[in-house]
């Protein structure tokens, strides 16, 4: 047998394999990149590592993530952040385009990536601590554990991939200048009236835009191979809500309900055929009509959704009261492969530190109390025509 | 958070107060004109609801002549061609026109009674995207409008609600006679803040706020009962005395080692799964492999 099998990830989950892939391919090494574990693609990191981890390693070039935003968008529009932030710090290009802010406010308050490494102090803990003395008087009966790592509630790879950023800091401009930003403010656009009937005119502009970059810069591979490949960043912030011009938000029956669906195939199109990778936000509580949100989901790749906390009644519950928002994975795509990488728990919780934004398995202990509240079989058995004040009791 | 809010300590933006037909959000309106004349800005009102004299009824005198009304409200269509300001002038270019043509120095702000008719009367969207322009251009400080939360879909009025900085909603006190209101604010940097206070209003538009506690009748949470100690009324004991834990501490146990084995045993091997076995006098370990005879 020629070449050993791929090292299969354990039954915990976590991925502890160091095998390396012996890769005489024609694989393009791009900075910031490195080509996945699981399936081979080219993957970059989202700027978080644990939201790297949680859709299987990172973002594959060529994919869209969509984040579905949280109700007062301050999540969500960090993610954002995080991510080209980590575009600046590789040396991708980045394209930005908003319709709230202009996008140059968004580049200027981006967070600061952090020179030393915290990151690696924290992948430590799970690994073999060298023995000492005060280690050994810890245990006195299961000392041949000491040594085992200990169950990891933050989830992260054993690779480290991707940067850690200051929230409290912005990046500095010299940091920001050295890489080429595009940007598109979506209210300094006239409206043009446009040939195509299927998408409005913000979105159309914007697709025009995306597309002339693309062409222009030649990551579609349009221009000569002596240039440098790199890879481009865009970031769509807060698509489908009112400022794009799209009345999605507004009503049940929108004038123009399949603008919004038809940009985001037309943009996976663009992203398929360069080296380019998106992330989008998305107001989904927004949206009355909620089939929309599913064409949306289908027509990404990567879907994820954030729940905060905050001014719902969930923020005095003592089970979430260490972190910030609940984290769902809508979607995880199967790219070249059958089967997708997917989380091995689906209770995610987020929290946001000044170093980190940390991402971990929510564990929720059964409610054993005797005051909760347990439906018992005699109630559910009178019948869809009893009320709950009323006699529970049939008398014939 | 109220007051802070009305008062202007903090910098302007959008602001949209919600109210429905059981409690009128208006008066927080002219509380919010009575401090901006207070703190000597231009206050541009318009007016599509109610009428001028009702406005400045309440206000300040000494400065109410400060005020520039543009009156829409006997005909905020244009139906007669009486009114001076109508509802279809609502954009960008004309408010701007409009606040320019009044000689001003100082920020401006822009009291828009009520949102909802301009929402009626042009497309939500685009009224949206117009308050963000006003937003952006910042020829106006502060824009604060009144939406009757109750008028328009909900979509509508999350839509509006998300692009504002705060979001003052007012509904009737449960058994008295002042308004209770919930405050939301969004500052630049994403932090929230929400806060829900009683209010009440006196005849010259001013506003005091009380913050109550809790109502009896809401439901409130249980105080932790005492945990019973499980290990009393038994019919044997499970507690330790003083000597008996000492003499526990003293067994000694199996597989403690010397310091030395112990470090030997706890350093990392290259194979950590690593089996040896003996065979005993049973095995009958042949080195032959069976299968060589098979002619496969």
């Amino acid at each position: 047998m020629a070449a050993p099998g791929k090292g299969m990830a354990g039954p915990a989950g976590v991925n502890t394999t160091s095998f390396q892939k012996k890769s005489r391919s024609k694989l393009v090494s791009i900075p910031g990149t490195r080509p996945s574990v699981q399936n081979g693609q080219l993957i970059v990191s989202t700027g978080v590592t644990s939201l790297d981890y949680v859709i299987g390693g990172g973002l594959a070039v060529g994919t869209l993530l969509l984040v579905e935003e949280d109700r007062y968008d301050s999540y969500s529009h960090m993610l954002l952040k995080y991510f080209l932030a980590e575009g600046v710090v590789c040396g991708h290009e980045v394209f930005l385009a908003s319709a709230r802010d202009h996008p140059d406010e968004i580049m200027q308050e981006l967070p600061s990536p952090i020179v030393d490494d915290v990151g690696s102090v924290k992948t430590k803990e799970g690994q073999a601590q060298p023995c000492d003395q005060e280690n050994q008087d810890t245990m006195t009966i299961a000392w041949r554990y000491q040594n085992q790592p200990r169950v990891q509630n933050a989830l992260a790879s054993s690779v480290r991939f991707g940067h850690y950023y200051d929230v409290s800091k912005t990046m500095e401009p010299e940091v920001r200048q050295a890489v080429k930003c595009h940007s598109f403010y979506a209210l300094q656009e006239s409206p043009t009236t446009t040939e195509s009937s299927l998408l409005s005119s913000p979105y159309h502009a914007l697709l025009q835009s995306i597309r002339s970059v693309i062409r222009k810069e030649g990551f579609d591979g349009s221009t000569p191979q002596s240039k440098v490949r790199n890879v481009l960043r865009l970031g769509l912030h807060s698509l489908g809500s009112p400022l794009w011009g799209d009345d999605l938000c507004c009503t049940d029956n929108p004038a123009h309900c399949h603008s919004l669906t038809t940009f985001l195939y037309a943009l996976r199109g663009l992203l398929r055929t360069s080296l380019s990778v998106a992330v989008v936000t998305v107001p989904s509580h927004l949206m009355q009509n909620k089939s929309v949100m599913g064409q949306i989901i289908r027509l990404s790749d990567t879907a994820i959704a954030l729940e905060s906390f905050r001014g719902s009644e969930k923020e005095t519950n003592p089970l979430y009261k260490d972190y910030h928002g609940l984290l769902h994975v809508r979607q995880v795509p199967r790219l070249n492969c059958l089967v997708c990488e997917v989380p091995d728990t689906k209770d995610l919780a987020f929290k946001l530190k000044r170093k980190q934004f940390t991402i971990e398995r929510l564990h929720l202990p059964p409610d054993l109390s005797e005051t909760v509240s347990r439906v018992s079989k005699i109630e559910l058995a009178g019948g869809c025509g009893t009320t709950a004040t009323g006699n529970k009791h049939l008398d014939f | 958070m109220l007051l802070n809010i009305v008062h202007g300590t903090e910098s302007g933006g959008f602001i949209v107060i919600e109210d429905t037909v059981k409690y009128s959000g208006r008066e927080i309106l002219k509380c919010f004109i009575n401090a901006a004349l207070k703190r000597g800005e231009d206050v541009h009102v318009m007016g599509f609801e109610t009428s001028e004299a009702e406005l400045r009824a309440g206000l300040d005198s000494s400065c109410v002549q400060k005020i520039h009304f543009h009156k829409g409200h006997p005909d905020p269509l244009g139906w007669t061609c009486k009114s001076s300001f109508t509802v279809q002038q609502f954009t960008t270019r004309d408010i701007t026109r409009l606040v320019q043509n009044t000689p001003y120095n100082k920020a401006s702000v822009l009291i828009v009674d009520s949102l909802s008719f301009v929402l009626r009367h042009h497309q939500p969207v685009v009224i949206c995207q117009r308050l963000q322009e006003l937003k952006k251009v910042g020829v106006v400080k502060t824009i604060v409008g009144l939406l009757h939360s109750d008028l328009h879909l909900q979509g509508v009025v999350e839509s509006v609600c998300h692009l504002a900085n705060a979001v003052i909603s007012v509904a009737p006190a449960n058994n008295e006679h002042c308004g209770v209101a919930k405050t939301t604010r969004r500052t630049k940097s994403g932090k929230l803040m929400q806060e829900e206070e009683y209010f009440d209003m006196s005849e010259d538009a001013a506003l005091s706020v009380q913050t109550r506690p809790h109502q009896p009748g809401h439901v409130q949470t249980e105080p932790d009962k005492p945990k019973a100690d499980p290990t009393s009324n038994l019919t044997f004991n499970l507690r330790l005395s003083k000597k008996e834990k000492e003499a526990k501490e003293k067994v000694a146990l199996p597989f403690v080692f010397s310091q030395e084995k112990k470090s030997a045993l706890l350093r990392p091997t290259p194979g950590s799964g690593r089996i040896t076995y003996e065979p005993d006098a049973n095995d009958d370990f042949d080195e032959e492999d069976p299968d060589d005879d098979l002619d496969v």
